[in-house]
């Protein structure tokens, strides 16, 4: 299901998903095989994918750094792997990409080399584009179904753009319509954020950084030629040289590389053939190479006064320290990365190749420590949004009182989150006590709720401070969107404690209670005014007839000007 | 009936029916008031005299409580005050009937008669409370509106009366024809006291007490009118005895039990009750308390019980009484703290029963001379 939301998702289209549960042989007792069908209207799965995507344990597409529902790829997989540990039965995937043909596969899974074995192959005709697989596993829904059905109903519940149904295996019905038409802006792919950047990450960033020495073969030489306009039989050394240096704001990366090489090495594409560059040693200004032609290591000095050498010492030793920075990490510009390289106590034109491991520590530590980052860019994040949260609470509860609030994104040691939370009282809601339903990426969280922050912050917020003493029918909907959501656990069901969430969760519910307590004051004024306009309905007449006949008059005196003008008031 | 007789009939009736007209014309232009606030279109509203604990006062000239000057404002706008601006009007309403028909009604006929106006009155104490705001308002005791509790007192002795209320208006009635004594109520409290041979009154705590009084002629021995307070004296009975100190020119002295309680009977005699500061003209200033003191029990050797915890807390209250600052007032409480003991009027008979009579009573009113 999740995997169909988030394909939906990225696709912009509004999803429409059916689940099915039903058992193999409705007569027998719990626990006991079930079909469990997930269709989705999504953009299915090229036929060739499919194998390998449900065949194989961790065939994941989710490396970026975005908000997903999924994080590993591993859930769809797995639950095949327990339909096929329990039942031996294969899973059938239905794939449509076209909305013409669609290819159905039956396979299994070989557990130990990791590889799908199809049982069957073929393609019939249909009219709809998406995704459809069935699992048989053994299950006790008697048991298993308040879960399933809550899980459902939240999901439904959060993702108010998506048509849900499910029918269970006792012939019930769950239809959750689409509620909103349109879907949230999905989110995208960024760099990650300085906060939270381990020496480990900015290796592996350095890598990617470092330019390799091109490898010279035939259509890198093609390229060669062509950038600097030489015709083929023009092609000797000066000639590559003296075009190069006229041309050389124009080549790209790769073509000054070379010739910077070549510039060394005095030799054409003819004779650099015949070598491999092994290895360019900076400090001691030498280029070292083999030559195939007599199977020796050779090398030559290198000028240091030479602009090549310069290209060269930068390839090697990789990026400048700002350059770095403002390339490989979101919201950082130039000035902010000089300012940092001095509060690093780095020089910025200090390359990153050059690093030791302690320097690469020091520069780790002092990018947590640097107060003038940007907050995290939160375009990686994908909320649901205030008006879609609003309007799918409003349909699900048809609360007396509904707020929203979606905080501005924040981040706990580097990854972005943002968290978005509703309130509503009274209504439809018949449950006494605060009923809180969280959401972690837009999955319901269903088990485990006792250690979850979210419950803590809750539990912490003295209620009857806002008005809602005693049992008040109060829900909370919490959704907690993060890059990487801080799970307690494995089973991934609670929200550890991050102080940075704990505090955004605070002050959600916080600006969300304030408003509940301003409705439970007029609510409660309605409320007096309705019971003092009743006090005065029962007691002023009598007052009137008492004082008539104590004053000694006939008529009674015109009260009903002071009822009047009560019920005025409180009509206001 | 001689003219004598009738003229002073006449007296008597236009004396009551002036009362009445008094009682009725206030009643009314209370009751006006609220007309004409209703009628404008404003929600009505009186103030009463604040009777909370802070502007009760004691006053050394008048020798008792009173209110201070603090008032309160109810008004029929306030919900939280609505309900008992209207029992009050109601019990206006309703004193305003009586007066007129001249009925009397008891406190319990209150609660009752209440039910049918659907005013409802949670219980009596509720209801009491009502017709002790409506005495703070028009400064008036209940007794005024026919209203009176029920009665438990009695009197004996050579005193003539004549009734003023409907029916017995001029019918004389002379207060020792009848050994048992005659309860004191609303037709005796209004009635006029014409005259009598008693020299002094004698107020007794216990009832069993004024049957010895009677019966050993204590009336005619002592030249006494006898009144049985039964217990702490009820309202009726401190007006009673306070006109025939002032009226009838007879000094009071007060015999209770030798405990803390009974000293303070006699106090509340002699200078009213905190719960009834918002009324004057019910105390007798010069009343004196003669016994049974603390220093009675051992100089007379009486026997005793010992005293309660609640006996000793009650004194330790008393003492920060001003009342109790000075006088015997403060040194039988002193004496009463060191005893630890307590004595009944009734410890007499140790002596024999008549002793208190033969005794102690005649040793008491000499020394009530001096006091």
């Amino acid at each position: 299901m999740e995997n169909g939301l988030d394909a939906c998702d990225s696709k912009g289209i509004l999803p429409d998903i059916h689940l099915t549960i039903k058992a193999v042989d409705p007569e027998k007792s719990d626990p006991k095989p079930y079909i469990l069908t997930v269709k989705d209207n999504g953009p299915g799965i090229e036929s060739k994918h499919v194998p390998l995507a449900f065949g194989t344990v961790l065939y994941g597409s989710k490396f970026g750094l975005k908000q997903a529902r999924g994080m590993f790829g591993l859930g769809a997989t797995m639950a095949i792997l327990y339909g096929q540990i329990t039942t031996n039965k294969p899973v059938t995937v239905k794939s449509s990409t076209d909305a013409k043909k669609s290819d159905e596969y039956e396979l299994l899974l070989d557990i130990q080399k990791n590889k799908p074995v199809i049982l069957k192959h073929k393609t019939k005709d249909v009219a709809k584009k998406g995704l459809s697989v069935s699992i048989c596993l053994e299950g006790d829904y008697s048991k298993a179904g308040t879960k399933i059905r809550d899980y459902v109903y939240q999901t439904s519940l959060i993702t108010p753009y998506a048509s849900i149904t499910f029918d269970d295996p006792k012939g019930e019905k769950y239809p959750y319509p689409r509620m909103i038409n349109s879907m949230p802006k999905p989110p995208t792919i960024i760099r990650p954020h300085p906060y939270g950047t381990d020496v480990e990450t900015i290796r592996r960033m350095m890598v990617e950084s470092q330019f390799e020495i091109p490898t010279i073969d035939d259509a890198m030489i093609e390229k060669v030629r062509k950038d600097l306009g030489l015709a083929k039989k023009n092609f000797s050394f000066t000639a590559i040289m003296e075009k190069a240096k006229k041309r050389w704001k124009t080549l790209s990366r790769q073509v000054r590389v070379i010739i910077a090489l070549m510039s060394f090495l005095k030799m054409d594409f003819e004779k650099l053939n015949k070598i491999r560059i092994e290895d360019i040693d900076v400090p001691n200004k030498k280029l070292f190479y083999w030559d195939f032609g007599d199977s020796t290591s050779k090398s030559v000095e290198m000028d240091p006064e030479s602009q090549y050498y310069k290209q060269l010492t930068n390839t090697i030793q990789g990026e400048t320290l700002t350059a770095f920075l403002t390339k490989k990490f979101q919201r950082v510009g130039p000035t902010t990365a000089v300012k940092f390289a001095e509060f690093a106590g780095f020089k910025p034109e200090k390359r990153l190749g050059t690093m030791t491991n302690q320097e690469l520590a020091k520069l780790s530590d002092s990018l947590q420590k640097f107060d003038d980052f940007m907050g995290p860019d939160p375009s990686c994040l994908a909320p649901l949004g205030e008006e879609p949260l609003e309007k799918g609470m409003k349909k699900f509860f048809n609360p007396d009182f509904l707020t929203v609030i979606q905080r501005s994104a924040s981040a706990y040691s580097g990854f972005p989150f943002v968290v978005e939370m509703g309130i509503a009282y009274g209504g439809d809601i018949s449950t006494r006590g605060i009923k809180v339903y969280r959401f972690a990426n837009r999955i319901p969280l269903l088990y485990d709720e006792g250690s979850d922050v979210v419950l803590k912050v809750i539990n912490d917020i003295d209620w009857s401070r806002y008005k809602a003493k005693g049992d008040p029918p109060l829900v909370i909907v919490s959704h907690i969107c993060s890059t990487r959501i801080p799970y307690k656990t494995a089973g991934k069901e609670n929200v550890a404690d991050r102080q940075e969430i704990e505090r955004e969760l605070k002050l959600a519910i916080q600006f969300m209670a304030r408003k509940l307590s301003v409705f439970m004051n007029k609510r409660g004024q309605a409320e007096a005014a309705k019971k003092r306009a009743n006090l005065y309905a029962k007691y002023v007449p009598l007052i009137a007839q008492f004082c008539t006949e104590l004053a000694g008059k006939k008529k009674e005196p015109n009260f009903q000007k002071i009822l009047q003008e009560e019920e005025l008031i409180e009509n206001e | 009936m001689s003219k004598n007789v009738e003229s002073k009939k006449k007296a008597a009736s236009k004396k009551a029916l002036e009362k009445q007209k008094n009682i009725l014309d206030m009643l009314k232009s209370h009751g006006a008031k609220i007309y004409d606030d209703l009628d404008s279109g404003q929600f009505p509203k009186f103030s009463i005299p604040s009777r909370s604990v802070s502007n009760i006062v004691y006053d050394k000239k008048l020798r008792q409580y009173i209110l201070g000057n603090s008032t309160a404002l109810r008004s029929s706008k306030n919900t939280s005050q609505l309900r008992s601006f209207t029992q009050l009007m109601w019990l206006a309403f309703f004193a305003n009937r009586l007066t007129n028909e001249k009925k009397s009604s008891t406190l319990r006929d209150i609660y009752y008669s209440s039910q049918a106006f659907a005013i409802d009155f949670e219980d009596q104490s509720e209801s009491d409370n009502i017709i002790v705001d409506l005495e703070a308002v028009t400064s008036r005791p209940r007794e005024d509106f026919h209203i009176f509790p029920e009665e438990r007192s009695s009197i004996f002795g050579d005193l003539n009366i004549e009734y003023t209320i409907p029916g017995y208006e001029g019918k004389t009635m002379n207060l020792s024809n009848h050994p048992d004594g005659y309860a004191i109520g609303p037709s005796l409290t209004t009635a006029e006291l014409v005259d009598t041979s008693a020299e002094i009154v004698i107020a007794i705590e216990k009832g069993g007490l004024f049957t010895r009084f009677v019966e050993e002629q204590v009336d005619k021995k002592f030249k006494s009118i006898i009144i049985n307070t039964g217990g702490q004296a009820p309202r009726s009975t401190r007006t009673l005895l306070k006109r025939l100190h002032d009226e009838m020119k007879l000094p009071v002295i007060i015999l209770t039990d030798g405990d803390v309680y009974g000293e303070h009977i006699a106090m509340v005699i002699k200078s009213g009750s905190a719960n009834a500061a918002h009324l004057r003209e019910l105390t007798v200033p010069d009343a004196k308390w003669v016994g049974v003191w603390a220093t009675d029990i051992e100089k007379y050797k009486l026997p005793t019980i010992p005293m309660t915890e609640s006996d000793i807390k009650r004194c330790y209250d008393l003492q920060k009484d001003p009342r109790y600052l000075d006088g015997i007032w403060k040194k039988e409480l002193e004496v009463f703290l060191r005893l630890k003991r307590k004595a009944e009027l009734e410890a007499f008979s140790k002596y024999g029963l008549t002793n208190i009579t033969d005794k102690y009573l005649p040793q008491k009113l000499e020394l009530a001379k001096s006091l």
